[in-house]
């Protein structure tokens, strides 16, 4: 009795029983639609009203929204659409005083973050775990260690994985912890959408990764999921396409909400000329993914439409057309890409100008490169297509294109040079990784240019030279500059000091390892070993032992981060509020920073890297009498949508 | 800019490194030479194309990374520099143009160069030009030689044989999803397409028998979808077709 | 693992912090943010239509296939009826719009009842033409095209009724003032949003 009680009660408050509760509906609910739809269109179109893969398919839709409402995610809206008193001063759900309260719906921006971050983390070791295996299955030829199936499977996950759920979303995180701290702002101008968003992350991720125990197995279809493959493989390949519907909508909620922050929420004196090169990097990105990010999802909806209910967009025979897809798909993806590297540059602007302890260099014309990248990004995406059979002519224009970037990110490698030069450089651990990441991303870059030269990339197209390429810039790029980022706040972020001596084992290890394993696959790629292949031509026999000797080392050396972070985060020593003595705001408050982050807004009075400059600041606390009950009253709901009321 | 001579000699020792680094890089490059064998004569071009852009590129990559190595040998944070800071540097016009127009001129050259060898192997020579129709399957190749080349009837065939020395014409197709026709020995490849003929032209140059890879992801078979091109003689070639037209089995095809 | 917790300020606690709240944020521009936030919206909305109008494209120019698909024709008439209506529905908005500015409450109420109204039978319509235009999404990529563009437009004024429904409750409690409508605001951007694509669709795949 007491317990039926205690179930109800449970079930009917927001929390992970309700959100199950609405998992289940949403199957239930699929049944139902399913069931009446093919009812009514009868006999003559579906031999059987109950069909599983149309009930998976959606409830794959279904399931995770429900399970956002039992979860709370949209109990604000509800209270606000029925008119409801919305009590938008109180800040219950706000700020974390136990860990508990990061398995809440929470909108504080610092907790989501730490949320973001710590998820996507898991999205990376998941996505490692996979590459081993995949190095497990390539390390001898022939190898029967899966068969082709599976691998496929392996190595569409293992990209999905990493791309949609962890090199995406962890810039998201990083950037929703620091960026209203750093613009000076008590929080985001969407609180409770940017926590929508999150949670969107852990369920997308979810469908991607159960995507294994679909019949068929999972997507196999590579990340690209070119049609008309991926219009006629197994049930698996809906995963992927819904999945990506999910980090989609997240990345598009997130970035909607970036830019409005820092449109609206700037601190006085924070003229867009101030603003520290993160932000300027997550504005531009957030730009992309506006843009950019509808196209994949409509991409993927054709894709669905074509599976599920027989449309014809990629059939050739009912006049559908091929190239389309590619089209659609790589003018978000290419962008996509500067999406996953642009906020590792504003990260190794903030790293490098704090440790070497010198303005950064040319700081407008780090803030305009970063433009022209948003802008060159939009019109390159057929490089992709070199070799797809889209009208000749075509390449030419995109070719050109493609190789101008060089110059803007040129300007950024420079401009980074020349802050090192004549500093005073305190070469640790997050330095270590921004300085690793300016020659890796070098090599990965420069590789890239080579693959604009048509006819090299004529030969080298889908072969191991570009997994080498995609791999410099992806690994030695973005998650060289992840990891910088994550030690330069890991501070800010938890109050404490991770193990230096760890983090640099962990950066050797790494750099030299990261190196042996991707550096060769640019020699297996012009030998001409082709990609996305379980086994491959005895030649390339002994070249691939080494590279998956050197990967497991290289997961290895991940582990050791693992540890130091874990350990350091529970046990490590103290972090004081400013331990790298940086200039910006993120660093003016404790560690971690208060709840409301600020007691009072401060004023900004001059540029955000002004080391070396005598007496120069960036920030300052103006004096402010106290919050009286009434303004914390409208405080409440400034940054907060309060409808009507 | 150095000011004492004792900053002066590191700076010239640095760059004597990065000059013999670049060199080794470039030397390297040309001593291992990593391609398959030179089959056509679009492969010499592609490789010619090869070796100016590494000839480009190491240098670029050495001037990074030994900036890189200079400044944290010279610059890292000595004891007792705890606290001090750089000199507040804040840019400098004349060098970020020089940084900006130098690339800038570099990739543009490369690219019109990479025009020109691209014009050199789509270009139709002069003289006699067979046709070869490509099909591509889950999961296999078949070719099919028009009767412009066998004189007869169309013939189809599971294998590949072209003559050395004349410029073939591939018309590729395929009857499923995406494959892509790829013949690293000629540094050659294009997508096999539902619903629309692709095409590219070589000239083999060298006798012998080269893997034919599809490399687009087309299924479960993607890894086994291999053929062989077989390159012969010109007498040989015709021997050879003579040969097929007889059997008729060739010519059923799936 | 130890949160965020020792940022309690002196004294802090869950039940300390019902009561403080945040500094109020300096507002470092005169856009609304929630105005802003749905005018970036919009432009992403923009951005999945241009995806199916590329598709449009590719069928319909780049590969020069008939339009409409042989032996189908489209109700040009018919459907130019139902876009009036919906046209007709963005002036509607518009004057709830002005009146709850200007504090006329029946001016709110009726407008806004009279837009939700035309919408639904815009819409009603156009499942009603879908019922009897004679092909089917899956005959041919002419088809598929048709559909989908319709249908995504179809979609979004669904989602728009959505929010036209709750405004309309809303009003009819009372909620909205001169000073603060917002509520009404943002979601008549959308629904002007939702009329100016239908114009853009109508005008593409039925006119030329
Ligand atoms: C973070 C991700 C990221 C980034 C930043 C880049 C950056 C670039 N990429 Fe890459 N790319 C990928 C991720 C990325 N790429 C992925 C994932 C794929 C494979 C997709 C798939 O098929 O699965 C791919 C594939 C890919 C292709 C298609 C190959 C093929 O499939 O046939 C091409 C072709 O042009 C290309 C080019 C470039 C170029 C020119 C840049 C430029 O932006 C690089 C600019 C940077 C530099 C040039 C270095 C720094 C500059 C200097 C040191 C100044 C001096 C330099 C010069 C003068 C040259 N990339
Ligand atoms: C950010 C993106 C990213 C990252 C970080 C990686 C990381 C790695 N990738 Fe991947 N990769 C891609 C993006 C990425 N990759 C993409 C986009 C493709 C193209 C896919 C396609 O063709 O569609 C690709 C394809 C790809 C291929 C080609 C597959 C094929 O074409 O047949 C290979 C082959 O070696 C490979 C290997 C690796 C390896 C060894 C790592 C290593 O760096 C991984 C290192 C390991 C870890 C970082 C974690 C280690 C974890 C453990 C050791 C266990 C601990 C785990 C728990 C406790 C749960 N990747
Ligand atoms: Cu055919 Cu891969
Ligand atoms: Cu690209």
């Amino acid at each position: 009795m007491r317990a039926t009680q205690m179930i109800l009660t449970r079930l009917r408050a927001p929390g992970f029983y309700r959100a199950f509760a609405g998992v289940a509906f949403g199957i239930a609910f699929a049944a139902a639609l399913t069931w009446v739809v093919r009812m009514s269109t009868g006999h003559t179109t579906y031999t059987h009203y109950l069909s599983p893969d149309a009930i998976l398919t959606v409830s794959l839709i279904g399931c995770p929204i429900f399970f956002l409402i039992g979860l709370g995610a949209f109990d604000y809206w509800f209270y606000w659409v029925s008119g409801r008193p919305t009590r938008p001063e109180s800040h219950a759900n706000h700020g974390a005083y136990s860990w508990k309260d990061y398995f809440k719906v929470n909108t504080d921006h610092k907790v989501i973050g730490v949320q973001y971050v710590v998820t996507s983390f898991f999205f990376l070791l998941v996505g490692g775990l996979i590459a081993m295996l995949m190095r497990i299955q390539l390390a001898q030829p022939g190898s029967k260690f899966v068969d082709a199936n599976t691998y496929n499977g392996l190595f569409s996950v293992h990209a999905t994985v990493l791309i949609f759920f962890f090199v995406i979303p962890v810039f998201a995180g990083l950037a929703n912890f620091v960026l209203p701290l750093m613009i000076g702002a008590p929080d985001m101008a969407f609180p409770r959408l940017n926590a929508l968003s999150f949670w969107m992350l852990p369920l997308g991720g979810a469908i991607m990764l159960l995507s294994f125990l679909a019949p068929g197995g999972s997507f196999s279809d590579g990340w690209t999921a070119y049609a008309p493959l991926s219009t006629v493989s197994p049930i698996g390949q809906n995963f992927f396409s819904i999945g990506v519907q999910f980090a989609g909508a997240s990345s598009v909620a997130t970035a909607l909400n970036f830019l409005v922050t820092i449109i609206t929420m700037r601190a006085p004196g924070m003229s867009f000329f101030r603003m520290p090169l993160l932000v300027w990097a997550n504005f531009s990105t957030s730009l992309l993914v506006v843009i950019a990010t509808p196209f994949v999802a409509a991409s993927q909806f054709m894709v669905l439409l074509d599976r599920a209910l027989g449309f014809n967009f990629f059939d050739a025979d009912k006049g559908g057309n091929v190239l389309m897809y590619q089209h659609i798909f790589w003018f978000y993806s290419h962008p996509a890409v500067y999406i996953m590297i642009l906020p590792g540059f504003g990260i190794i602007s903030e790293i490098l100008a704090v440790k070497s302890r010198k303005p950064i260099f040319g700081y407008r014309m780090m803030a305009f490169s970063l433009l022209a990248i948003v802008l060159l990004g939009f019109t390159v995406w057929a490089h992709h297509m070199f070799t797809s059979g889209m009208p000749a002519w075509l390449r030419i224009p995109m070719a050109i294109t493609t190789v101008i970037i060089a110059v803007p990110t040129g300007i950024k490698v420079f401009s980074w040079l020349a802050t090192l030069y004549r500093g005073v450089l305190h070469v640790d651990t997050p330095m270590l990784f921004a300085l690793g990441f300016l020659i890796t991303f070098s090599a990965g870059g420069i590789s890239g240019i080579m693959l604009a030269m048509l006819p090299l990339d004529i030969h080298v197209s889908a072969s191991y030279f570009i997994v080498a390429h995609l791999h410099y810039v992806l690994f030695g790029g973005s998650l060289f500059t992840i990891f910088a980022g994550v030690y330069y706040w890991f501070p800010k972020m938890t109050g404490r000091m991770y193990d230096e001596r760890l983090g640099k084992w962990h950066f050797w290890s790494t750099f030299i390892f990261f190196n042996l394993t991707f550096g060769p696959m640019h020699i297996l790629g012009l030998e001409g070993m082709p990609r996305r292949v379980a086994t491959y031509a005895a030649q390339f026999a002994d070249m691939n032992l080494f590279i998956s000797i050197c990967s497991w080392i290289l997961g290895a050396a991940t582990l050791i981060f693992l540890y130091n972070m874990v350990n350091s985060w529970r046990g490590g020593p103290r972090a004081e509020a400013n331990p790298w003595r940086a200039l910006t705001l993120e660093w003016q408050v404790s560690s971690p920073p208060p709840v409301f982050n600020f007691d009072r807004v401060p004023t900004v009075v001059g540029g955000p890297y002004e080391y070396g400059v005598p007496g120069a600041v960036h920030g300052i606390f103006t004096p402010a009498p106290l919050p009286s009950e009434v303004r914390t009253q409208t405080a409440g709901n400034v940054p907060v949508p309060s409808g009507g009321e | 800019m150095p000011e004492t001579p004792e900053s002066r000699r590191s700076v010239i020792l640095t760059a004597i490194a990065g000059v013999l680094a670049t060199a080794i890089g470039i030397v390297l490059s040309f001593v291992i030479h990593w391609f398959p064998p030179e089959a056509s004569a679009q492969a010499k071009n592609t490789d010619r194309l090869y070796h100016v852009l590494v000839i480009a590129s190491i240098p670029i990559f050495v001037l990074v990374a030994t900036v890189i190595l200079y400044c944290v040998w010279k610059f890292r944070m000595r004891p007792g520099q705890e606290l001090m800071d750089g000199p507040p540097m804040h840019g400098n016009t004349r060098l970020e143009v020089f940084w900006t127009a130098l690339p800038a001129a570099l990739v543009l050259s490369l690219v019109s160069y990479s025009f020109v060898v691209l014009h050199e192997n789509e270009k139709k020579l002069p003289g006699r030009e067979i046709q070869v129709g490509v099909t591509g399957q889950q999961f296999f190749w078949d070719y099919e030689y028009p009767s412009s080349v066998t004189g007869g009837a169309p013939l189809k065939s599971y294998s590949l044989y072209v003559p050395k020395g004349e410029s073939v014409y591939f018309d590729i197709h395929s009857k499923d999803v995406i494959h892509a026709f790829w013949i690293p020995a000629f540094r050659l490849q294009i997508d096999a397409v539902p619903g629309i003929t692709t095409h590219y032209r070589a000239t083999p140059i060298r006798l012998g028998t080269y893997p034919v890879v599809c490399n687009l992801l087309c299924g479960v078979g993607h890894s086994f979808m291999r053929s062989a091109i077989h390159v012969v003689t010109p007498a040989k070639f015709k021997a050879w077709i003579k040969s097929q037209m007889g059997k008729p089995s060739t010519v059923a095809t799936g | 693992m130890e949160a965020a917790s020792i940022a309690h300020p002196p004294g802090g606690g869950p039940a300390e912090h019902e009561h403080h709240g945040p500094p109020p944020a300096h507002s470092s521009s005169r856009v609304d943010p929630q105005l802003l936030g749905m005018l970036l919206f919009i432009i992403s909305e923009i951005m999945i239509f241009g995806a199916f109008f590329t598709a449009y494209f590719f069928i319909r120019v780049a590969q020069g296939d008939q339009w409409p698909a042989p032996g189908t024709q489209l109700p040009v008439y018919p459907t130019l009826v139902n876009t009036c209506i919906l046209i007709s529905s963005s002036f509607t908005m518009h004057w709830a719009q002005t009146s709850i500015k200007k504090g006329n409450r029946f001016g709110l109420k009726a407008g806004i009842l009279t837009t939700f109204l035309l919408g639904v039978t815009f819409l009603f319509l156009q499942v009603n033409e879908y019922a009897n235009i004679g092909f089917a999404p899956q005959d041919a990529a002419q088809q598929t095209i048709f559909y989908s563009l319709t249908g995504l437009h179809g979609a979004h004024v669904t989602i728009g009724l959505i929010l036209l429904a709750i405004v309309t409750i809303r009003s009819w409690r009372g909620h909205y003032t001169p000073e603060e409508h917002r509520g009404v605001e943002v979601p008549g951007i959308y629904w002007h949003f939702v009329d100016i694509m239908w114009i853009v669709v109508y005008t593409t795949v039925y006119i030329i």
